[in-house]
């Protein structure tokens, strides 16, 4: 096995092309719909990934927030290239031992898939040649790439797709390995400690969706296949060692094809409507109520090679049903799996006889649909896909699937997808800049675990603020005086629970501020710290302010002149109770308070101002 | 350029790739190679590092699109069909990445290969007019170009469609409109905002929408087809003389002056907001000619007299851009006067973006109508300088050309300002 990974890591530093913020939004101000076209790059060739989403002619619809803006929109050039994302890459350029390039080019990959309004990804590599050690073994990185994120898919219709742009244009750093990844755990490791390193530099957006993994898998005899947006690290040993099964198999079905002199006739399909129409069930059957057609494709040669008799998991049935279903229809049938769908005995005579697929070693493949232009166009893909057979292992682009399998989503985009951005000038990286990037390196995740150990946390603590990317802040927070074990609480339980909950503003972040100021108020006693959760709540649901939330969550914290006149009452109330039991009336009287207080104050604060009331009332002590 | 070639550098990286062109504002040595990913990447070449050519001819410079498919044109020459000229400008140029230029696209076939759907209504004859940017072309084009349509309605065509650069497309569709008489059918001047190498260009639906209305039955008149909004669905039919492009980037950037634009265009569904004018008979023809010697003047706090007069001299009209509703600082009125005096058309416009000029609200305005300035109504400054061009070339004599400046010839006065947002 041979894997690379590919990390996308989203940056804080604001867009990569505009002066928007790199910040999602439920706030639509307004839509557009576009169509877009596959057009040539260099020497007018098309790309095989650009044409095939072309061909399905989509209206793609775009919600403009006020996170984005006339450049998302394609409406207006992009600007240069955000100086502070570009110093980012550069500097993980340098945390990863890389070559930066002399100077940066910006690209445009050709993607029609209406992800990007403008019907390309602007991306530029911005250097070579790393290497990264993790567990002692040493893994290459092959490129560091800057790109724009794409646009955030919303929902479908028939025939239409809509997207917001909030995320259009958000930076993305890709880290590429080398494939010297062995099995699984190893990937998953050094995920990890990519994306430690990423979140180092204190520039990354955290939350769900804010790093993203590829995983490029190739078997012996197989080729590169891209696993695209691997979003469970725990999964990637089951992507990869799947993915290697598959090509294994796919590319002994190659030989067998090949001993066989198979091959995929390029004669017309046969209709098959009238003669299934009374017999067949199922899909088949249903279609043809509707007034469908079934048409049918004879493949000579692939008998026993469509399903796979190990009862493994890859099967080319399956690869052809994918192909059938990426230009929209529901399936297919193949002879390999019969008797099914009413499709046996003389009636499959009856059709082997009209594909002229009698011979023991013909298969055939059934397609059936309401729409006749939709049955052609599939079969027109599966016999594509079947030709490919004979050759080995496509390179293609796969979907991760919840259960660990994975399904074609379309054909590897290749070189002819990139050409130059030529709105955008060049970026030249000199020494000075170099320099720049060395002085300012965040400190190495060693030393900050280091660190974390001194001010007392545990190395599990330590490690989950690490893994989390919250080491910076929680230091930061630290140096602004907060106390450890609370900013612990808060990074390591507090942010994470509020962010997971379902009514959280997507992509929610706390700034650093903000933060401090919640810890703060703790601190001050304007609500005690089991307040922290539910004011954290609001804050995430869309408190404007601090204030706001607290008052929200029903935790308006008293005022000090309000306790002070509580706790005073409290006193005078007890007058007689102080004067019969004197220091020990204190617990009685702290009760009576906190149940005034409501947990707008903390007991601290609580016993503080009680206190005080007592003291107040006491005749001062003459010379 | 295009050579496959190998750079070991000093520090022994080999990089191997196509030598591309580099960016214009590429810094000096700097050596651009696309790698085999597509990536291009910039290097700095040292003297140190090592350049090879590897075996393998250099590919060729592109040359022209390979047809998707050909053009029946057995059948083009019974059924009607309408004339395609081309000026140049974003609508029919591409990116010629090997050599980094960008280049028009020529000829039918490439056109065709460009925008397929360009012919679904019927044929459709090219005619490559120009090849340049529209701030390249000049008013000799402009005649040229009313000549090239005044030929192609006599051999026959339903209608034309003139692709153009849009940053002067709004002069050239004013002339066009003054120069031209008993059109037979619209000419359809359009454009795009972006380049068609994008997949998301506006001119693949602009120039199929501006096919469809080159074959209207009833138009008979010079009008500009652009995107109405930023979705690819709705378009805006302008009268050539009341166009204007407002916005450098948007792709509804063109809006007509102080109304609704002539047509709206929603999906297949076209609908006129007032009159239009009725195609002709014919056979169109070209009415006069253009006597370039004039020139807009755009009035600044703080413009020169001197200068403003050194501008002006030897010009046989002079269009000024004003403030407001027409107005100048009035240490101009000397070499006002004596322009006129010298047989100078002074033509008087505003520079806001909307609203006309009017003499008589304040006594700046009275003293220039005084000194013999003509205020130009609401015609804008490009459409009154297109218009003077045309009436000095109809006439020598300055109050003849005064008279015509005033006389409605192609819609370009608003006779009423309805109250509309402001486009």
């Amino acid at each position: 096995m041979k894997a690379g990974l590919e990390i996308h890591q989203q940056l804080s530093t604001g867009k990569l092309f505009c002066a928007c913020p790199a910040e999602l939004s439920e706030e639509v101000l307004l839509t557009v719909s576009r169509r877009l076209r596959a057009t040539g790059g260099e020497n007018h060739a098309i790309d095989p990934a650009a044409m095939f989403q072309a061909s399905r002619g989509l209206t793609y619809r775009y919600e403009a927030t006020p996170t984005s803006c006339l450049v998302e929109l394609d409406e207006e050039p992009p600007r240069a290239l955000n100086p502070e994302a570009v110093d980012v890459a550069l500097t993980m350029a340098v945390l990863l031992h890389a070559r930066p390039l002399d100077e940066i080019e910006v690209m445009r990959k050709i993607v029609v898939d209406g992800s990007n309004p403008a019907g390309f990804q602007r991306t530029a590599l911005v250097a070579v040649d790393g290497e990264i050690e993790v567990d002692g073994a040493k893994v290459s990185i092959a490129s560091i790439c800057l790109e724009e994120d794409a646009a955030r898919k919303i929902g479908e219709a028939p025939g239409e797709v809509t997207y917001r742009l909030d995320r259009q244009g958000i930076p993305l750093i890709e880290i590429a390995t080398g494939p010297d990844i062995v099995d699984g755990a190893q990937a998953r490791s050094v995920a990890e400690a990519i994306g430690q390193l990423l979140r180092s530099t204190g520039r990354v957006r955290r939350g769900i969706g804010t790093i993203r993994e590829d995983l490029n898998v190739s078997a012996p005899g197989g080729t590169r296949v891209e696993i695209k947006g691997v979003q469970e690290l725990a999964k990637i040993r089951r992507y990869a060692e799947g993915e290697v099964e598959r090509q294994t198999w796919l590319a002994h079905v190659a030989d067998e094809l090949r001993r066989r002199e198979a091959s995929v006739p390029g004669t017309a399909p046969v209709d098959l409507t009238e003669l299934l129409r009374s017999g067949a069930r199922g899909p088949i059957g249903r279609a043809l109520e509707q007034g469908g057609v079934v048409l049918g494709l004879k493949l000579p040669g692939f008998a026993g090679l469509l399903g796979n008799p190990s009862g493994g998991e890859a099967r080319l049935g399956r690869e052809l049903a994918d192909h059938a279903r990426s230009v929209g229809l529901g399936g297919l049938l193949h002879s390999d799996e019969l008797p099914a769908q009413g499709v046996e005995g003389t009636l499959e005579g009856a059709v082997r006889t009209s594909l002229g697929a009698a011979g023991a070693g013909d298969a055939f493949v059934l397609v059936a649909a309401a729409d006749p232009a939709l049955v052609r166009l599939g079969l027109e893909a599966i016999r594509r896909r079947a030709e490919t057979a004979v050759h080995g292992v496509p390179p293609e682009t796969r979907d991760p699937l919840p259960d660990g399998r994975t399904r074609y989503s379309r054909p590897l985009p290749g070189r002819d997808r990139m050409y130059p951005e030529t709105d955008v000038p060049p970026v030249p990286v000199g020494t000075e800049r170099l320099a720049r990037v060395h002085a300012g390196l965040p400190e190495r995740p060693e030393a900050v675990r280091a660190r974390l150990a001194g001010l007392g946390l545990s190395a599990d603590l330590a490690g989950q603020l690490q893994r989390s990317g919250d080491a910076p802040l929680f230091l930061e927070l630290v140096r602004r005086g907060r106390a450890p074990a609370a900013v612990a609480r808060l990074l390591s339980q507090e942010v994470p629970a509020v962010a997971a909950e379902p009514e959280t503003i997507a992509g929610w972040d706390a700034s650093t501020q903000l933060l401090d100021d919640l810890l703060l108020a703790v601190e001050d006693g304007r609500f005690s710290k089991e307040g922290v959760l539910p004011v954290l709540r609001e804050l995430a649901r869309g408190a404007g302010d601090l204030a706001e939330a607290q008052k929200r969550a029903g935790l308006s914290g008293l005022a000090p002149e309000e306790l002070g006149r509580l706790a005073g009452e409290v006193v005078r109330r007890n007058a007689a109770l102080i004067g019969a039991r004197g220091e020990s009336a204190f617990q009685p009287l702290m009760g009576d308070l906190m149940r005034e207080v409501r947990g707008r104050a903390d007991g601290q604060r609580v016993a503080e101002a009680l206190r005080t009331a007592l003291a107040a009332r006491r005749p001062p002590e003459r010379a | 350029m295009g050579q496959l070639v190998q750079i070991t550098t000093g520090e022994g990286r080999v990089w191997r790739g196509t030598l591309v062109p580099s960016h214009e504002l590429s810094g000096e040595r700097i050596v651009q190679l696309k790698l085999e990913s597509g990536y291009n990447v910039g290097l700095h070449l040292g003297p140190s590092d090592r350049v090879e050519a590897l075996p393998g001819a250099p590919a060729a410079p592109e040359k022209e699109a390979p047809a998707t498919r050909t053009n029946d044109r057995s059948t083009a020459e019974d059924r009607p069909w309408i004339a395609l000229l081309s000026t140049g400008g974003t609508i029919a140029s591409r990116v010629d990445y090997r050599t980094g230029g960008v280049r028009p696209v020529r000829t039918e076939r490439e056109v065709l290969g460009f925008f397929p759907d360009l012919d679904k209504d019927g044929p459709v004859r090219m005619v490559t007019v120009s090849d340049r940017l529209s701030e390249e072309i000049r008013p000799e084009d402009w005649l040229s170009l009313a000549r090239e349509i005044v030929r192609v309605f006599g051999e026959g065509a339903q209608g034309v469609v003139v692709t153009h650069g849009t940053d002067t497309m709004a002069y050239t569709s004013a002339a066009l409109a003054f120069l031209l008489e008993d059109l037979p059918g619209p000419v359809v001047l359009v454009g795009s905002q972006r380049s068609p190498d994008r997949p998301s260009s506006d001119a693949f639906t602009n120039i199929v929408q501006a096919a469809r209305l080159a074959r209207h039955p009833d138009l008979g008149e010079v009008v500009v087809l652009m995107h109405e909004g930023l979705s690819d669905d709705r378009f805006a039919v302008h009268r050539g003389t009341r166009v204007r492009k407002m916005h450098s980037s948007r792709r509804d950037a063109f809006r007509s002056r102080d109304g609704p634009p002539l047509g709206s265009i929603d999906g297949e569904t076209l609908t006129f907001c007032g009159d239009f004018r009725h195609r002709s008979n014919g056979p169109a023809r070209l009415s006069g000619t253009l006597d370039p010697r004039a020139s807009i003047l755009w009035f600044h706090p703080g413009l020169d007299p001197l200068r403003a007069a050194a501008f002006v001299k030897g010009q046989r009209g002079v269009v000024i851009a004003g403030t407001g509703l027409g107005h100048m600082s009035l240490e101009h009125l000397p070499w006002i006067r004596s322009a006129i005096a010298e047989g100078t058309v002074v033509v008087m416009t505003t520079q806001c973006l909307a609203g006309p000029s009017d003499p008589y609200v304040y006594s700046t305005g009275r003293e220039l109508l005084r000194a013999g300035v003509l205020y130009g109504e609401d015609l804008h400054p490009e459409t009154a300088y297109a218009k003077l061009l045309w009436a000095l070339g109809q006439s020598n004599d300055p109050a003849e050309v005064r008279r015509r400046m005033l006389e409605e010839r192609a819609g370009e006065f608003e006779a009423r300002h309805q109250a509309v947002e402001p486009g």
